[in-house]
């Protein structure tokens, strides 16, 4: 399946589930700030994406919220330390850290849920597949 | 009629309460399945009964307790009826002990079936209602014995308290999917399960303390019920409706 196959099929999906418009969905568009979606909506999506790419995503796989639940070692005044980032890439080898590296704030994380880490991370699994 | 076309899952359905509810979501147009443990005669009259009014009803056999129970029903109507708009989860017992006589037993039993029960089926619901439909209603039956308690009911008081907190965080969380999650609080309404207790303080004596002077009946339940299933419920969410014919308020009069 080809990139531009898994964005077609992602978009469809965040369509659905967030009833947003198909130009709304850009591979920069953050799915909290730009497209709306709440904690319930990313069950949602996870759901409907196992039925559309016929695949079990394991939970905290494709977004590992609780990576960062006040574990010091990885948060600190804030911000996400050294250890955390090294954890985060770890975690998320299909996320581009570069320009939350410059400031990773915790409040900033949400930030990194975007269309393109969903296409990122299901190429990843149909890849591997 | 408020419910055409909409379906139903009513647990605890073919007796008391839960029979009301039943009939009163019938006549509003809704097909209702219903879930009944034991009581197979009552079960078949009831659906005989809704089919000779010309609506429908089924009865699905289950105990709510059982943690299987609610996903294999919610399924079964899922399969044949495509849907789940309601779901009312009444299934209920008591097992009154003081609590110095109370086992483990009688505490499992009730908390089992009164909120075992109710979160099963809401489980079972949620994805269907929330995901898929993007709609849908369920009714918790409670009971006033949540908030005005009585001495031998601390497994029952506290089944319904955490059936009235259930609710209220279910409504937080499904409230974004246009899924409304309210509870009914009855007071002393005329049932077999509460012969004993009606029995034991004598129905003169109850009734001093219910401001209307009656007993409630299983349809002044089963009205609210069909309220907070229906269109004018459609901004009420997170609630405990009590319907007790003013027990609650604590006014006894001479």
């Amino acid at each position: 399946m080809t990139r531009d196959d898994i964005f077609a099929k992602v978009r469809s999906t965040l369509v659905d589930a967030l009833n947003v418009d198909d130009a709304e969905v850009t591979p920069a568009a953050r799915l909290k700030a730009d497209l709306n979606a709440e904690s319930i909506d990313f069950l949602d999506i996870v759901f409907r994406l196992e039925r559309q790419f016929n695949l079990k995503i394991p939970r905290e796989d494709l977004f590992p919220e609780s990576i960062f639940s006040g574990d010091p070692k990885f948060v600190a005044g804030g911000k996400i330390t050294a250890d955390g980032l090294a954890e985060l890439q770890t975690r998320m080898p299909y996320a581009d850290l570069t320009e939350f590296r410059k400031d990773p704030r915790t409040d900033k994380i949400e930030d990194l849920f975007t269309v393109d880490l969903i296409v990122r991370y299901l190429q990843s699994r149909v890849g591997s597949a | 009629m408020t419910l055409t076309g909409q379906v139903a899952v009513v647990t605890g359905g073919s007796r008391g309460i839960g029979k009301a509810i039943v009939q009163a979501l019938c006549k509003e147009g809704a097909k209702v399945a219903f879930v009944y443990k034991g009581s197979a005669d009552a079960a078949a009259a009831l659906e005989a009964e809704v089919a000779a009014a010309g609506g429908v009803a089924k009865a699905h056999q289950g105990d709510v307790a059982d943690p299987a129970a609610g996903e294999r029903i919610v399924g079964a109507v899922l399969a044949e009826w495509g849907r789940v708009d309601i779901l009312v989860n009444n299934a209920g017992v008591i097992r009154d002990k003081l609590f110095l006589q109370m086992e483990a037993e009688d505490w499992d039993a009730v908390l089992d079936t009164n909120l075992g029960g109710t979160f099963a089926f809401c489980k079972a619901v949620a994805k269907q209602m929330a995901f898929k439909q993007r709609s849908g209603r369920i009714v918790n039956v409670s009971s006033v014995a949540a908030d005005h308690v009585n001495a031998g009911q601390a497994n029952y008081s506290a089944s319904k308290g955490a059936v009235n907190s259930l609710t209220r965080v279910l409504a937080a969380e499904l409230g974004r999917r246009n899924v409304l999650v309210n509870a009914v609080a009855p007071g002393f309404v005329e049932t077999d399960m509460s012969q004993a207790v009606r029995n034991m303080a004598g129905e003169d004596n109850l009734k001093k303390l219910i401001p209307v002077r009656r007993l409630g009946k299983p349809e002044d339940i089963a009205a609210v019920v069909v309220f907070l299933a229906g269109p004018g419920a459609a901004y009420v969410t997170g609630q405990v409706i009590t319907v007790d014919g003013g027990l609650s308020l604590g006014a006894v009069s001479g």
